[in-house]
């Protein structure tokens, strides 16, 4: 379930941070609204790319247990 | 089950054998489809000749001859005569004669399903899905052993190693192979799977043949998951292949199919956006510090109180003008006032009196200036403030002309 949480945020973090990237390029925000969806963006990039860069092939095999193969 | 008492050697009990396959049936006419056919650069030839059920090993020595050039897939007649190899512990037919026996069997089927398929529109290109654009879990269906597994783990470890693979040991060769491919495309969908692939690695023709099945191919169609077969080398296609959503031609391409945006494409991506996100900010600020700055060194006020102090001075200019249009106008008025007054006094008779001058009376009448005085006229003289009389002595005219 975790596991489904990291891999759904993935897609769902890329499309917020293009998002924000959109909002920030208007500039038609109150300063500190701009603020914190910097402060948002940035934290959220940094989680993604640490993500990316430490992942590890992990395998399930069906056979009723979780074999991890490498 | 009667096991003897008595144990054997491994030569004797393969003696027996032999007798048995050599001496007891020999020579033997057997017909059958050519598979995996090898020309030996020794010039001696060696295949298998197979039915749907079995198969078993042949050579034929170079200096038998051959009337035509056999291919894998030709059904032939074969006469020839048993003989176990026992150093290797099998069996084969040293041919003697081959004859062409027409189109064979397991090739016919094939080509009767796939036409058959095809009719049922299950090839058509409409039918097949597109791979989903962010897959997150990969089910894989293959051999344990050989290198079609170990190919694709390897593949997607490299390219992007956060998706998931769900990975179902499947036998692909040999007769059972048909029903356990059936099941692990299904394990995989209840597994929920964003794709499938089916794959095999090396292996003879033969060995495929579970793929060319109806039960895998309907497997295959009614997948609630798009399936990728990489079972086909690349002269042999089998149906497999034709059904499924999108044909690899090795299982690392399948691999690869399945991650088409790698780990460096995403790392870029997100360092780009974090990039556009930092510039965007910066200008931002940038833009409310330059406004901050204008207003704080007066510029804007500046401007502000210039508009003001222009209104102020158009105010003055404005009340001057007023003023001047009033005090004008009266002024002139008294300027008239004036100018009559003196007009007026100018006119008056006792003007000149008090500029010295008389008034001549005769006889009570004040004289014009076209009445002449005369000798011994009796006049008055009346001045300023003051009543002479007088008498004329002498008078002259000194009139030039009369103007």
């Amino acid at each position: 379930m975790a596991k489904q949480a990291k891999e759904k945020s993935i897609e769902e973090s890329f499309k917020r941070l293009e998002e924000i990237s959109q909002i920030l390029d208007r500039g038609d925000k109150p300063i500190d609204e701009q603020l914190e969806l910097f402060a948002e963006g940035v934290a959220l990039a940094e989680k993604c790319r640490t993500y990316l860069q430490q992942a590890e092939l992990k395998v399930k095999a069906l056979s009723g247990d979780d074999a991890n193969l490498s | 089950m009667k096991i003897p008492n008595e144990a054997r050697s491994v030569s004797e009990l393969t003696e027996d054998i032999r007798q048995l396959l050599e001496d007891d049936i020999g020579e033997v006419l057997v017909s059958g489809e050519i598979s995996n056919f090898k020309h030996h650069t020794s010039g001696h030839r060696y295949f298998t000749l197979k039915d749907d059920q079995a198969q078993i090993q042949c050579v034929m020595w170079r200096s038998r001859t051959l009337a035509f050039v056999p291919e894998d897939g030709m059904h032939v007649l074969i006469g020839g005569r048993l003989s176990v190899y026992a150093a290797r512990g099998n069996y084969q037919v040293d041919c003697v004669f081959m004859k062409p026996e027409g189109v064979g069997d397991l090739y016919a089927a094939f080509e009767k399903l796939k036409k058959e398929l095809h009719l049922r529109g299950w090839f058509d290109a409409s039918r097949k899905r597109a791979l989903p654009r962010f897959i997150k879990t990969v089910g894989v269906a293959t051999s344990p052993t050989g290198a079609a597994v170990r190919d694709i783990l390897s593949t997607i470890q490299r390219r992007l190693p956060s998706v998931n693979v769900v990975f179902r040991p499947t036998l692909v060769q040999g007769v059972e192979a048909t029903d356990d491919i059936v099941a692990a495309i299904n394990e995989l969908q209840r597994a929920d799977v964003d794709v499938i692939i089916v794959g095999r690695g090396g292996g003879s023709i033969e060995d495929l043949w579970s793929f060319n099945t109806e039960a895998v191919a309907a497997a295959i169609h009614n997948s609630t998951v798009p399936v990728i077969a990489a079972v086909g080398h690349e002269t042999d296609t089998t149906i497999a292949d034709f059904v499924a959503d999108v044909r690899a031609a090795t299982p690392t391409a399948a691999a690869e199919l399945v991650t088409p945006i790698t780990r460096d494409d995403l790392i870029a991506a997100i360092d780009s956006l974090r990039n556009m996100i930092i510039d965007s900010m910066s200008e931002n600020i940038q833009r409310l510090a330059t406004m901050a700055e204008d207003f704080l060194d007066g510029t804007a006020a500046r401007r502000v109180s210039e508009r003001v102090m222009h209104t102020a001075q158009r105010i003055d200019e404005l009340q001057t003008r007023l003023r001047q249009a009033v005090s004008g106008s009266i002024g002139s008025r008294q300027q008239r006032l004036e100018q009559l007054n003196a007009h007026l006094a100018s006119l008056h008779p006792h003007r000149p009196l008090r500029l010295g001058y008389a008034i001549v009376e005769r006889e009570g009448k004040a004289l014009s200036a076209s009445q002449p005085l005369q000798q011994n006229d009796n006049v008055n003289l009346i001045r300023f403030g003051e009543r002479s009389t007088a008498t004329i002595t002498t008078t002259e005219s000194t009139q030039e002309n009369n103007g």
